[in-house]
């Protein structure tokens, strides 16, 4: 199965907090690795990072001053972050409602990017998009549709996939109607007689290096996060 | 009152663009429009054989493009059917003798002289295809129950689109047997993908190489399926379009009347 709120062996997690972004860090690893995670984080943000006011925590043990001015620079070069600050030891009460806030709110601050389209798609057509994909319509036989990020039909699939491009393997392909003449997840192809003749919605993600077609409300991936999360 | 021009197109070859260019042709023709038909397969002209005019050509459409002769003088009247008139293609050239520019001139032309211009698409979405687009108002996208057919159809309905036209389609070649039995792809399988208005289903019908043999119209033989579905499909397109679209049975002359908002979905 997916995990999909943490990863236990990840150094770095990032997540929204009131008007800014904090990223957890684990102090005890090298600065290379947390740069890289770090770096791999961000440069999937995107535009949301410039700007933006991250706080850096670096758990429990210390404040870390030295590592987080030395990150922080690094974001502040490389991505155009607006400031970045440590994490004060105790939180204030102010900051303990931001928190409250997080959990019923994060999604205001979010800003997911997608290329939302209405029609069918023809043969020969292609689609072609950096973002998320949702299409209200069809993807006929013959034709081509690319993300670099999930692709959402709301009808049938019958055309070629190719989510998640061109390494984002945990993105996923849905469709009411999953009748895909190929897919492929990041680097994963699947063609042939992976989906069901059955017109049920489902989605094809990949799992252990295979793209895998699931029923999705019987899967129903992302029902099990724990609260809703930026895509 | 000026004319209409109709490009009738499939990008796959051999699915009976000719057949229904003349067909349609004949019916309109015998209905009291005057209608010309115009075999746009430079190169590969057959609609002249089709019609059982092979004979009688001395210019064809590229003399007419290029002003070596007046468009009356290419337009050969048919023999038996007054009204109709088949302007041929030149057997020698090539597709690229001529441009879109001259394709739109001469539609204009056209339509001064005829209620109905129809105009016989070449195979493929090369400069034939180009050409015979350029000048038409309407397209008929001429489709078999073959996924290859509709894979190509449904291309064709794109480049349309993007030019602005909303092509409307006819399922060619149906085999009702077959059908029933599931070994081809129903209307509904075909208008499923292309979601473009059904105006006729005709079905596979031996007539249909009698008449183009003896080059005489399909439309005239009375018990021929497939004449009978082009009249009818004529007729829809001279505005008669509460007619019925009728599915082909097997094993019976009766019809299964679908009513005619079925085939736009
Ligand atoms: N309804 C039908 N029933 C039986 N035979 C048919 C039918 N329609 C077309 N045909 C046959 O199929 C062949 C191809 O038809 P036609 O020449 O009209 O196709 P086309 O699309 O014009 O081909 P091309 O792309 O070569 O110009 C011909 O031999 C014709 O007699
Ligand atoms: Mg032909």
């Amino acid at each position: 199965m997916m995990n999909y709120t943490t990863n236990k062996t990840m150094p770095v997690k990032l997540k929204g907090v009131g008007d800014g972004l904090r990223i957890t860090i684990d102090p005890t690893q090298s600065l290379d690795l947390l740069k890289e995670d770090i770096g791999k984080i961000f440069k999937n943000l995107g535009h949301l990072a410039i700007n933006a006011k991250i706080v850096i925590d670096p758990g429990e043990n210390g404040t870390h001053k030295e590592l987080i001015s030395t990150l922080g620079k690094y974001l502040k070069n490389t991505f155009d972050v607006g400031s970045v600050s440590g994490l004060s030891p105790k939180r204030s009460a102010p900051e303990e409602r931001i928190r409250q806030h997080d959990i019923n709110h994060s999604w205001e601050h979010y800003r997911s990017d997608v290329l939302m389209l209405a029609g069918r798609i023809r043969s020969g057509q292609k689609v072609s998009t950096k973002r998320h994909l949702v299409i209200m319509g069809d993807v006929n036989p013959g034709a081509e549709i690319f993300a670099g990020g999930d692709i959402l039909i709301m009808g049938s699939l019958r055309g070629a996939a190719f989510a998640g491009q061109p390494d984002k393997e945990d993105a996923i392909v849905f469709a009411l109607d999953f009748r895909p003449s190929l897919i492929q997840i990041g680097g994963f192809v699947g063609t042939g007689a992976g989906p069901s003749k059955l017109k049920i919605a489902e989605f094809a993600h990949v799992e252990k290096d295979i793209i895998v077609v699931e029923d999705y409300l019987k899967t129903n991936p992302f029902g099990k996060m724990p609260w809703p999360d930026k895509r | 009152m000026e004319g209409k021009i109709f490009v009738i197109t499939s990008g796959k070859g051999g699915v009976g663009k000719t057949t229904a260019t003349s067909s349609i042709g004949a019916a309109l023709a015998m209905a009291g429009k005057r209608v010309a038909v115009v075999d746009m397969d430079i190169g590969l002209r057959n609609l002249d054989v089709v019609m059982g005019l092979e004979n009688r050509i001395v210019f064809n459409i590229v003399d007419v493009v290029q002003g070596k002769c007046k468009l009356s003088q290419a337009a050969i009247k048919d023999r038996r059917i007054n009204n109709l008139f088949l302007i041929p293609a030149s057997q020698s050239d090539n597709k690229d003798v001529f441009k879109s520019e001259d394709m739109v001139r001469l539609g204009k032309r056209l339509k001064e002289e005829f209620d109905i211009v129809l105009m016989d698409c070449p195979a493929g979405i090369e400069r034939g295809f180009e050409n015979a687009v350029a000048a038409a108002d309407e397209a008929l996208v001429i489709c078999t129950p073959e996924v290859s057919s509709v894979r190509d159809a449904d291309r064709i309905i794109g480049l349309l689109y993007a030019r602005s036209i909303t092509p409307k389609l006819i399922l060619n070649r149906i085999n009702p047997a077959m059908t029933a039995n599931g070994d081809m792809l129903n209307h509904e399988d075909v208008t499923d993908v292309l979601s473009i208005e059904l105006i006729g289903l005709v079905e596979a019908d031996d007539n249909v190489i009698v008449a183009s043999n003896l080059g005489k119209p399909l439309v005239m033989i009375n018990d021929s399926k497939a004449g009978q579905a082009f009249i009818r499909i004529a007729m829809r397109l001279d505005g008669h379009e509460d007619i019925p679209i009728q599915v082909p049975k097997s094993g019976s002359t009766f019809w299964r009347n679908i009513g005619s908002k079925l085939g736009f979905k």
